[in-house]
């Protein structure tokens, strides 16, 4: 009668595992810093960090207020997306007929580069107001959370489903006792994804037009005025917006996934 | 075979847990990939009664243990179980079941676990947590009771998976080769649990397995299959009183397993047959 072990010592590891990263992102900056300084690398086409720096901290309600409106973007445009995925995924879970018809639609959507879609959702959506550049982020959230989910739903162990059956469990407590606890690592996995994909896509269609002073129309604009320390320091607020999303979503799937074996040495 | 042994086997009409008349299941009936599973099943399973399913594989042991369960439903014939069709003991909870995976829920706690179907029944939490205590305790699991299953070693799984195959109570219980997957030893060991589960709650048991000695070592009756399409070849009446740790060193224990092992190979009953008449 063994009893696998599970590690108690997890909070004295926590310092362990986060401390290497943050030397390691140092010690980039400052090699990046050394680097452009030796070989004196001219500053439109690499800025040094310090540079980019100066320029976050003296521009910073710019960029602050910029990183809020990409932000809201990114966000609100993730959040429709997921819960029409999650409704379509559900939908197809209920209609398993539909599956194939909406698989493919999804399939076609997500084969989509969104730098087609952008121009068009101006036209559509209008150039004032974040509606156009919303819409594009969620065309590019749908399909990754749609198609995981999906199939986490349907793919459920047989063994699980013949147990409900035997039990003369419906399809309601199939779906809530099985299938969405079995789908639950699928869609955070591809909700992680989704994040961070969030972020480029609200970025990417600022690049098309849109109102001024969001993150994709300062790096353009900056660029466009050589101020490469501006638009390399619009990237970096970018970079802390997707990691911040990211790291959400990693805390969302710690919470959610206690229960998970994969995550017994982590958690 | 000895014919006084049949006080469990030869039951009176309407003293039956199990009843399989003139059933046929094919899959995918009437196309051009059909094949047939069962043929004309005729089987009686008394109150109490421990039968084993045994013979090659494909021989849709399994498929007639999903016809008892209403899993799927069968091309012709009738499944009666607890006295009612078996639909209508599936809906009521009549049988538990239990398969050769353990099949935890990796998202629920051991007890949990084995709350499940009284959840699916509508018992409230106080009463649940009770059950769930008696039956961990019977498996002799009460201590792991908040354990997440994959915690707990193959053995332990499938002893919840029995715990929880036995919640509701029902007086029948499926399984299908439960202990397949389990090392030898462990193996042996959880016979002797169910034994000792089985006689502790009078229940009724229909047993898929592979294994010959399993078989006989925890049966009233051994049911002998054929090869596709499965038919019944013989039923062989297990007679070894009470099971023990002796048991497995009795000779008629011996016997027995001999004379499974002849069905198998299509063999008449050998000289053995006469040593299983002296008891």
């Amino acid at each position: 009668m063994s009893v696998v072990a599970v590690p108690r010592q997890r909070r004295r590891l926590r310092l362990g595992v986060s401390l290497p990263p943050v030397i390691v992102a140092i010690g980039a900056l400052i090699g990046w810093e050394l680097v452009v300084e030796i070989f004196n690398i001219q500053r439109f086409l690499l800025p040094k960090p310090s540079a980019i720096w100066l320029s976050l901290t003296g521009d910073w309600r710019t960029i602050a207020t910029a990183a809020q409106k990409t932000g809201w973007v990114a966000i609100s445009g993730l959040t429709v997306g997921v819960a029409a995925a999650l409704a379509a995924a559900m939908l197809v879970t209920r209609f398993r007929r539909l599956a194939s018809g909406v698989t493919t639609m999804a399939s076609a959507l997500a084969a989509t580069p969104i730098v087609a879609l952008a121009p068009v959702y101006f036209k559509w959506f209008g150039q004032v107001g974040p509606t156009a550049k919303q819409a594009v982020v969620v065309s590019v959230v749908l399909f990754p959370v749609f198609a995981a989910t999906a199939r986490g739903l349907l793919q459920i162990d047989p063994v699980h489903a013949e147990l409900m059956r035997s039990y003369a469990a419906g399809e309601w407590r199939l779906l809530r006792e099985v299938r969405v606890p079995n789908a639950t690592p699928f869609f955070l996995t591809s909700l992680k994804v989704a994040a961070s994909l969030s972020v480029i896509a609200a970025i990417v269609s600022e690049y098309f037009g849109g109102e001024q002073g969001t993150l994709g129309g300062i790096i353009t604009q900056s660029a466009g005025l050589s101020r490469y320390d501006r638009a390399w320091a619009a990237v970096a607020a970018a970079c802390a917006l997707g990691l911040a999303l990211y790291a959400f979503t990693n805390l969302l799937e710690r919470l959610a996934l206690r229960w998970h074996p994969a995550l017994r040495a982590v958690r | 075979m000895s014919a006084g042994s049949g006080a469990r086997g030869a039951a009176a009409e309407g003293d039956v847990a199990i009843s399989i008349a003139g059933v046929d299941h094919a899959f995918n009936p009437g196309q051009a990939n059909e094949v047939v599973a069962l043929r004309g099943i005729d089987l009686q399973v008394a109150p109490g009664g421990f039968v084993s399913l045994i013979g090659p594989s494909g021989c849709g042991k399994s498929t007639l243990l999903r016809l008892i369960a209403d899993l799927i439903s069968p091309t012709a014939g009738s499944v009666t179980v607890n006295g009612k069709p078996a639909h209508q003991a599936r809906l009521d909870q009549d049988y538990g079941m239990a398969f050769q995976q353990a099949g935890l829920f990796d998202w629920r706690t051991v007890a949990r676990n084995v709350e499940l179907p009284l959840e699916l029944r509508g018992w409230d939490r106080r009463r649940r947590r009770e059950r769930s205590r008696e039956l961990l305790e019977l498996v002799r699991l009460a201590e792991f009771a908040d354990h997440r299953p994959w915690e707990l070693s193959g053995g332990m799984q499938q002893r919840v998976a029995i715990a929880r195959a036995l919640a509701v109570h029902p007086p029948i219980l499926l399984m299908d080769e439960p202990f397949g997957a389990l090392d030898e030893m462990t193996r042996e060991h959880m016979q002797d649990e169910l034994v000792r589960i089985c006689s502790q709650t009078a229940t009724t048991v229909v047993f898929v397995t592979h294994s010959i000695p399993e078989a006989v070592f925890l049966s009233h009756q051994v049911v002998v299959m054929s090869a596709r399409p499965g038919r019944i070849t013989r039923i062989i009446e297990v007679d070894l009183g009470e099971r023990t740790l002796e048991s497995r060193q009795d000779p008629a224990f011996f016997g027995c397993i001999t004379e499974v092992r002849d069905a198998l190979r299509g063999r008449a009953p050998s000289l053995t047959e006469a040593g299983a008449d002296e008891r």
